[in-house]
């Protein structure tokens, strides 16, 4: 499906992204816990669609949270609540077994996050945002990409080449196969540095080392970006506050405490809750518009 | 008005003996579409790049530039950059960023431009050359055609007066080349911009150029109307004849005087040379009427190859089924091929129909996931590399660059056998004939990169040489050659095969080049080979797909396929009377 939140403009999309990401990192508070791993969980199932989805989140994720609860308690000893002991005598402790599912779904929202974000902010957008802070850095990022691929099918050409007079970095005893794979090495470089001296004809050409060189992007910001924009701010402001007013507090050791649910908190939570799910929520009006769009044709 | 002027420029790069440019006097006006000629090393490159000062090569320069009237030193590189367009002839090295609308964008951005005028500019570009499909596509997703159709919108997003291009065709496949010439010709006629065109497909340019500059020894021999070029060229008995559409050259071979009646024509006015294949099937036809035809074919060249197929194949390839990845389409589709020792078997077909997956499968690069692939009747797996490899086949890659390690070529020659057991003076003897057969005499000293196109592919090939191969698998030798180089290289193969027994499977988009040296042909679609059969009995039974001498006689001869052949009929015919 193609998601309309990555339409929006990259400092939107960052900006989303730059938050969750930070309040996944440093708030272990269980509401918060609880409400970014539904957020990051909701959001890659409409991103990757509900086969790859699942897919990534039960084959890949779910055992790395069950070893990652299981380690902790193995080395963290502290807390209050004994429930057993290791062979070697040490404690196995409650608050150690919270704290290690604590971590886990910390770390896991983590990188459900960190897929999403991969398939939002492409390296274009990335260039343009960075490339607004330094100009010089967009153009180079920007080669990096081209030349990267670039020299890896060069590469490519090359070693089948070699391969094709007999010299094959995967057969013979290791000497040779080391000095094969210098020369592939040796006629990459060579390769790279001559072909690059058309490269700097073809930006020569074209005036690049002119003064006041710009910097052109796609993207423009619209009022659907600043009427989104508007509302995440809004949005952030009032989780900020809450955190900062003690509502994100949470200790597992040596005993469990956080703060308490009351009115206020939660419907700080529930300020998160709506940030999180601000992409779902863009794509979801998105669709609706277009079902009463396309029943009223 | 001209646009560009070049007064007594003469020109020498450091330390070299020999002037690259010596005298050229040359005046371009405005919206003119000059094609300039030459053999690779004629200087025509050298030319090009002095055109615009950032690109002028160091050295001893004498003489005058202007554009527009002033000196183009004193023209402001920022002028320069907007007015001055250049397309240079690697699609793949001028690309700079990684997205297409980057790459578009790229002069815009160092002149300067604000973001609303560059978004005009680039969707303008991005209309006008068809762009529109791939505009947010990454670079790395192109083929060679778009590529080289996408550096020349960026630079034509600069609007610039001039355009200048060196050799924009010479890596692309003849499709995608006759669709970037068509693109050319369409921007200077729609847009009034001088272009200035070094090529050496002169079938597709010349038809269109207002003129056509030929260049020899860093000299202009001649410079004019493409018909009076032709004329001259011709009564001077010059090499670069040669390098001429199909129709002049066989103009030339049968006698233009034949043709027309002397009182038909004006003393004074040319002889109106066929350019076009239309050109030269009105030209045959006249020459044609009133003489009697008794001689419609050329025997075909029966006795060898009754011969050769008694024996055993060299190559054999069974049902043969591959493709790269399960989920992919396949490539070959249940492919049968028989290669006869000491043939030259070439493949020809259109881009992405599996010519050079086959040569891959051959090579055992690649293996096929049905069918049999014997090489000497053993299968290709069967065989350890180094026998395969050092002493079966010489697989020469694309791309010659890729086989260079040393800094010159003589080193690079030794290098190959470095590895192998064998006392010095065979070693010597090795690097000496194959020197002898490839030409590479004056070349020794040199660095591989500074070698042109076609020196390139000589040390490439003199390398694989080196290995005394018994098959010869070479992927589109002809690549960026121009005629000179491909003769010369086509002299070498047939010498090989006739001195050595060497079998040749070759892989060519170049029918010309195929019609005249191939001993079969093959026509690759859609996986699998449609027919096969002799250069004269293949290109005469295809209409499309077959040399322009063979489109310019089909309709009075059976099968001539080359200009020679054109021509030894027509003189059979004027003999018999």
């Amino acid at each position: 499906m193609e998601d309309a939140f990555s339409t929006y403009h990259p400092v939107i999309n960052f900006f989303y992204f730059a938050v969750v990401l930070l309040f996944s990192m440093f708030f272990n508070h269980p509401a918060f816990l609880g409400i970014s791993l539904i957020g990051a969980v909701i959001y890659s199932l409409v991103l990757l669609g509900i086969r790859r989805s699942l897919k990534f989140n039960l084959v890949g994720m779910l055992p790395m949270l069950l070893l990652v609860a299981l380690i902790n308690p193995l080395f963290n000893h502290g807390g209050v609540t004994i429930i057993g002991y290791w062979p070697t005598g040490n404690p196995i402790t409650m608050e150690s077994i919270v704290y290690g599912v604590v971590m886990a779904v910390m770390f896991i929202e983590v990188i459900v996050w960190f897929a999403c974000y991969n398939t939002i902010m492409t390296s274009d957008k990335f260039i343009y945002l960075f490339g607004r802070v330094i100009p010089a850095l967009s153009l180079i990022l920007s080669m990096v990409l081209r030349f990267v691929p670039k020299f890896k099918t060069q590469l490519k050409i090359i070693t089948q080449g070699q391969q094709c007079i007999g010299r094959d970095i995967h057969s013979g005893n290791f000497f040779r196969r080391a000095r094969n794979g210098i020369h592939i090495l040796s006629i990459m470089i060579t390769w790279a540095l001559e072909n690059a001296i058309d490269t700097a004809d073809s930006m020569k050409a074209r005036g690049y080392g002119l003064k006041g060189r710009t910097s052109f992007s796609i993207f423009t910001f619209d009022t659907r970006d600043k009427i989104v924009g508007a509302v995440m701010l809004v949005l952030f402001i009032s989780v900020c506050g809450g955190i900062i007013g003690g509502l994100a507090y949470a200790s597992y050791n040596p005993i469990i405490r956080f703060s308490a649910f009351t009115p206020l908190s939660i419907s700080v939570y529930t300020a998160y809750l709506a940030f999180c799910l601000m992409p779902v929520c863009v794509d979801i009006i998105e669709e609706l518009q277009w079902r009463s769009l396309k029943s009223s044709i | 008005m001209a646009i560009f002027e070049i007064k007594h420029l003469t020109f020498s790069y450091p330390e070299a003996e020999k002037r690259a440019l010596s005298d050229i006097t040359l005046s371009v006006k405005e919206g003119e579409f000059v094609v300039l000629c030459g053999a690779s090393g004629c200087g025509k490159s050298t030319l090009l790049r002095h055109f615009k000062t950032v690109l002028t090569p160091h050295g001893d320069r004498t003489g005058e530039r202007l554009f527009k009237g002033d000196p183009l030193d004193a023209v402001s590189e920022r002028r320069q950059s907007g007015e001055i367009g250049y397309v240079l002839q690697n699609p793949d090295n001028q690309i700079v960023t990684d997205k297409v609308w980057h790459e578009l964008a790229f002069g815009l951005e160092s002149l300067g431009y604000d973001n609303a005028t560059i978004r005009l500019r680039v969707a303008e570009m991005a209309s006008y050359f068809g762009i529109q499909d791939w505009f947010k596509k990454n670079v790395t997703e192109l083929s060679g055609g778009q590529k080289q159709l996408l550096n020349l919108a960026s630079i034509m997003a600069l609007q610039p007066d001039l355009l200048i291009l060196d050799e924009p065709t010479s890596q692309l496949d003849p499709i995608a080349a006759s669709d970037f010439l068509g693109t050319i010709k369409k921007i200077n006629r729609d847009l009034g911009t001088t272009v200035i065109l070094s090529e050496h497909r002169f079938e597709e340019v010349l038809p269109g150029a207002d003129r056509a500059v030929v260049m020899d020894g860093g000299r202009i021999v001649a410079a004019d109307t493409p018909r009076r070029v032709g004329d001259e060229l011709e009564a001077m008995g010059h090499d670069m004849f040669v390098a001429m559409p199909a129709p002049m050259q066989i103009v030339a071979g049968v006698g233009k005087n034949q043709a027309t009646e002397p009182s038909a024509r004006k003393d004074d006015s040319p002889f109106p040379w066929p350019i076009t294949v239309r050109e030269g099937r009105r030209w045959l036809d006249q020459w044609l009427s009133g003489r009697k035809v008794d001689h419609r074919a050329l025997p075909e060249r029966t006795a060898s190859e009754q011969q050769t197929e008694d024996k055993a194949p060299v190559v054999t390839m069974k049902e043969v089924w591959f493709k790269y990845d399960r989920t992919l389409p396949d490539v070959i589709r249940g492919l049968t091929l028989n290669i006869v020792p000491g043939e030259m078997f070439c493949i020809v077909g259109g881009n992405g129909t599996g010519k050079s997956t086959t040569l891959k499968l051959i090579s055992g690069l690649v293996r096929p996931y049905r069918g049999k692939i014997k090489i000497m009747g053993k299968p290709v797996k069967g065989f350890d590399r180094e026998t395969l490899y050092q002493q079966i086949l010489g697989v020469m890659p694309q791309n010659p660059q890729s086989l260079f390690i040393k800094k010159n070529v003589e080193l690079d020659l030794y290098e190959m056998l470095e590895e192998k057991k064998i006392p010095i003076e065979e070693k010597d003897d090795r690097v000496d004939e194959v020197i002898a057969l490839t030409h590479l005499e004056d070349l020794l000293a040199r660095h591989p990169y500074d070698l042109s196109g076609g020196e390139q592919q000589r040390l490439a090939l003199a390398k694989i040489l080196l290995m005394k191969p018994q098959v010869l698998i070479l992927d589109e030798p002809t690549k960026g050659l121009d005629n000179h180089y491909k003769l010369e290289l086509g002299e070498i193969l047939k010498h090989l095969q006739k001195e050595q027994g060497v079998t040749i499977i070759m892989v060519s988009h170049d029918v010309e080049f195929c019609a005249r040296f191939a001993d079969r042909c093959g026509l690759f679609f859609d996986g699998n080979l449609v027919t096969t059969g002799s250069p004269r009995a293949f290109f005469s039974g295809n209409s499309f797909y077959t040399t322009s001498a063979n489109r310019m006689s089909r309709h009075c001869f059976e099968n001539a396929v080359t200009a020679e052949d054109v021509i030894a009929l027509c003189k059979m015919n004027t003999q018999q009377k």
